[in-house]
């Protein structure tokens, strides 16, 4: 919205209007690292079911009621924090690491390596990533482990394409081509002064990739394919409550709504870290 | 979130003032039958097959007599009355049956039912691979079948056997054309190659979706019992498979479709609350054997009866059952249902959660060590039992069930109950690998022997307990030579006291039960006798 202004006044303006929706988005996201970090600080046993208190509504005792096997909801969103960032984490750490070999082998060594790797990364993005993790999934089986590794591959060509763009630019850089001259090592040469040098985009790449990896993961457990039951991952948990939705909402819109607050905060604090990033020169 | 028309409330407001006086269960039948016009239907369970021979699902029952119909039905009181025979007679010593065929009964594809073609159909279980489970139970003691004229056949036994009646009166036993059996190129899955005389055909068949039912304008010989005669009211009918139930609920409340099945008890209020909506729950219970829970005994843990009591004891059943189905369950204390007259009442209460006791007895078994996540552990192994549920056979949300159960066995016992659904190939092969170490089964048997035989006899197809004794075996075999029924009562009393309070090899749960919800356009629901399951389409109307 405030592209169009010089970016000083711009600058100016975002500095001197409140921002709810970052705070709300800090707030949401420190809350989630908390529950990820002492889940048992805040939220008991989220496995505890008491068949003779199921799908009772909101109350003191239940903040976030009970879901159909009598848990308490909030202790399962709570514990589900863990399961569902830390499936976000994983895969977006596989997916950036990824990303960055072989984004800096195409970018490097060029001719037929990078026309593959690049066809590669082309064919995958043509896929939706939700796609893609299922015909992982479908190989390598139902689970934790290959939830992650599946939004991992996933999600890889996006960051690889622009480390290998990066790595495009930096290569014609003049500090490279003098350390050539100087006779560097081809190793030391990547590692020093290629490597810290395409990395700039990557925080703010990963940061979204974060959201997005999320949603996958709670999109894809929903499905049933991600951690069994009763694990508290909050897609499997919307999932067990839709057959319930019409006579107790919490059980499956509560988790929802940890997935979609988390999500949106990451997006949020990601375009911030975005629009700080393009905001300094390079 | 329901979508409500003004049309609708205002007609709703309509008949609550003019019909305040009519109760919310009642179902709907006002007026007279009348023929024509189309239904939808939505089902829980998807057939794994249109074959009847191969029939496995009991709710897939209902689509079955759609398009077939066997040597004999069920009346309300349990009793057997014909169906496409006249009648039967039994000889005296028990081995040989022989049946009058109407004469009247064509196959929709033109083929002319007659005793060749029950012959045809009986032959064709003795086929290598066709189905084993059936051959080696229902028709175990089946010798030949006789063609002695065109309206007579005969069925000669090696010994006496009552369990061939029920077979002939069951979608197993259902009649085939000849033809489709000769001709069809994907004989095991069915479908619309298979012609039977129902009063529909079977046309289109949509993998996931649908299945589509037009009449039969020829047929003409519905049983005595069925109420009225000629075709089927219906044009056509449409079951749709929505296996979610709160799908199929807001299907109907939407109007997509007019009659749904497996309505859960959580969602009752949402029918009993429209006016424009009809409930019927089944009077009975299914017949057949309840829902249990069998253990494995080939290996460990469950090899060690301590462990089976242990795991028996656990489980709180009632509270388990009140949580998930809100006390509109029927909790079952036999692997035989409280509707069957083999039933044996005196079991109930003997047994089940008392969680003290469990841990006594897991503490004798040796599994005394606890891991980190609070489970018991024997030489370092986790008390770990695995329950493998096949998809197409998840009704009833007993996945639910089985998480609940696995809460409680956890909580109480610190047994580990992993549950995995899956679908019937990956079932069946961990079936057959032994790789489990609960089974769930219920069986809609109208004959609760036929259904003993097959789970406890040492010969059965679906003897997943695995465990064999001649003297249980030699039980099962009396009850089904013996036509007293007092004797039979007697045999099967002493097989469920061997199997549930000596061996403890069955957690029985709950007895299941159908429940039909309708707008209150249409007529003729009900459910069939004795077993219990939703009819067929036959008596279905649709008011204009």
């Amino acid at each position: 919205m405030t592209l169009a202004l010089p970016r000083s006044v711009a600058r100016r303006l975002t500095r001197r209007r409140p921002r709810p929706g970052l705070a709300a988005a800090g707030l949401v996201l420190f809350l989630a690292l908390a529950a990820v970090a002492l889940p048992s600080l805040f939220a008991g046993d989220p496995l505890a079911a008491d068949p003779l208190r199921v799908l009772q509504a909101p109350s003191a005792a239940h903040w976030f009621g009970t879901d159909q096997l009598g848990r308490d909801v909030f202790d399962r969103v709570v514990h589900g924090a863990r399961h569902s960032l830390s499936i976000g984490v994983a895969a977006t750490v596989i997916a950036v690491g990824a990303g960055i070999v072989l984004g800096l082998i195409a970018g490097l060594v060029r001719g037929v390596a990078d026309e593959a790797l690049s066809r590669g990364f082309d064919a995958l993005a043509a896929f939706p990533l939700v796609l893609l993790a299922l015909l992982f999934i479908a190989i390598a089986g139902t689970g934790t482990t290959s939830l992650i590794v599946a939004i991992g591959i996933a999600t890889t060509p996006h960051h690889a394409r622009v480390v290998r763009a990066q790595t495009l630019v930096v290569r014609q850089a003049p500090y490279v081509t003098h350390a050539v001259a100087f006779g560097v090592s081809r190793l030391r040469l990547v590692l020093r002064h290629v490597l810290p040098n395409v990395l700039g985009p990557i925080p703010v790449l990963a940061m979204i990739g974060l959201g997005e990896a999320v949603l996958i993961a709670a999109g894809l457990s929903f499905l049933g394919l991600g951690p069994q039951p009763p694990s508290p991952e909050w897609g499997a948990m919307l999932s067990e409550g839709r057959g319930y939705l019409h006579i107790a909402w919490w059980a499956s819109v509560l988790p929802g709504a940890a997935v979609t607050a988390t999500v949106i905060s990451l997006t949020v604090i990601g375009r911030l870290l975005q629009n700080r990033f393009e905001g300094r020169p390079a | 979130m329901r979508h409500t028309r003004p049309a609708a409330v205002v007609l709703a407001l309509t008949l609550l003032l003019t019909a305040c006086s009519s109760g919310g269960q009642q179902p709907a039948a006002v007026g007279r039958p009348v023929s024509g016009g189309s239904l939808t239907w939505a089902v829980e369970i998807e057939p794994i097959t249109f074959n009847p021979h191969q029939y496995a699902q009991a709710k897939a029952r209902l689509l079955v007599w759609n398009t077939f119909e066997a040597l004999l039905g069920h009346d309300s009181q349990g009793g057997l009355v014909p169906w496409l025979s006249t009648g039967h007679q039994v000889s005296a010593d028990g081995m040989t049956y022989t049946f009058a065929l109407r004469t009247d009964v064509t196959f929709t594809d033109g083929t002319k039912f007659d005793a060749a073609a029950v012959k045809a159909n009986i032959d064709q279980f003795f086929v290598e691979g066709y189905n084993p489970a059936v051959l080696a139970v229902q028709l175990r003691n089946l010798d030949r079948v006789e063609v002695v004229d065109p309206a007579t056949v005969a069925f000669h036994l090696r010994q006496p056997d009552v369990l061939l009646l029920d077979f002939l009166s069951s979608p197993q036993g259902a009649q085939v054309s000849p033809k489709s059996l000769k001709e069809a190129k994907n004989l095991k899955a069915g479908g619309p190659e298979l012609a039977g005389t129902g009063p529909f055909i079977l046309d289109r068949y949509t993998a996931g979706q649908e299945v589509h039912f037009t009449k039969n304008a020829a047929y003409n010989w519905a049983p005595a019992n069925a109420g009225h005669s000629g075709a089927a009211y219906l044009d056509e009918i449409t079951y749709r498979f929505l296996k979610e139930s709160s799908v199929r609920v807001g299907a109907l409340t939407s109007g997509q479709v007019q009659v749904i099945e497996g309505v859960p008890a959580t969602d009752e209020p949402l029918i009993t609350a429209n006016p424009q909506l009809s409930l019927s729950l089944s009077r009975g219970l299914n017949s057949g054997s309840a829902y249990s829970y069998y253990f494995n005994t080939t290996h460990a843990p469950f090899d060690d009866i301590r462990v089976r009591r242990a795991f028996r004891e656990a489980v709180d059943v009632d509270a388990v059952l009140t949580g998930v189905y809100r006390g509109s369950a029927t909790r079952a204390w036999s692997v035989i249902g409280p509707t069957s007259p083999f039933y044996d009442k005196t079991l109930e209460k003997t047994y089940g959660g008392d969680a003290a006791e469990a841990n006594k007895l897991l503490d004798e078994a040796g599994w005394t060590a606890r891991d980190a996540d609070g489970f018991r552990t024997k030489d370092g192994k986790r008390l770990t039992v695995r329950l493998v549920q096949s998809a197409p056979f998840v009704r009833d949300r007993r996945d639910v069930l089985a998480q609940a159960v696995q809460a409680q066995v956890k909580q109480s016992a610190g047994i580990d109950l992993n549950i995995a659904v899956v679908d019937q190939g990956t079932a069946t092969q961990a079936l057959a690998d032994g790789q489990y170490e609960v089974f769930d089964n219920s069986r809609a048997d109208t004959d609760a022997g036929a259904a003993l035989n097959l789970l406890l006899h040492s010969g059965g197809a679906i003897n997943r307990t695995g465990f064999t004794d001649p003297a249980l075996d030699k039980l099962l075999e009396q009850g089904r030579a013996g036509t007293d029924q007092a004797q039979r009562q007697a045999v099967y009393q002493r097989v469920q006291k061997l199997a549930i309070t000596d061996q403890a090899l069955i957690l029985p749960l709950y007895a299941p039960a159908d429940q039909i919800a309708a707008s209150r356009a249409v007529g003729g629901l009900g459910f069939e006798p004795t077993a219990g399951v939703p009819g067929s389409a036959y008596h279905l109307w649709v008011s204009k």
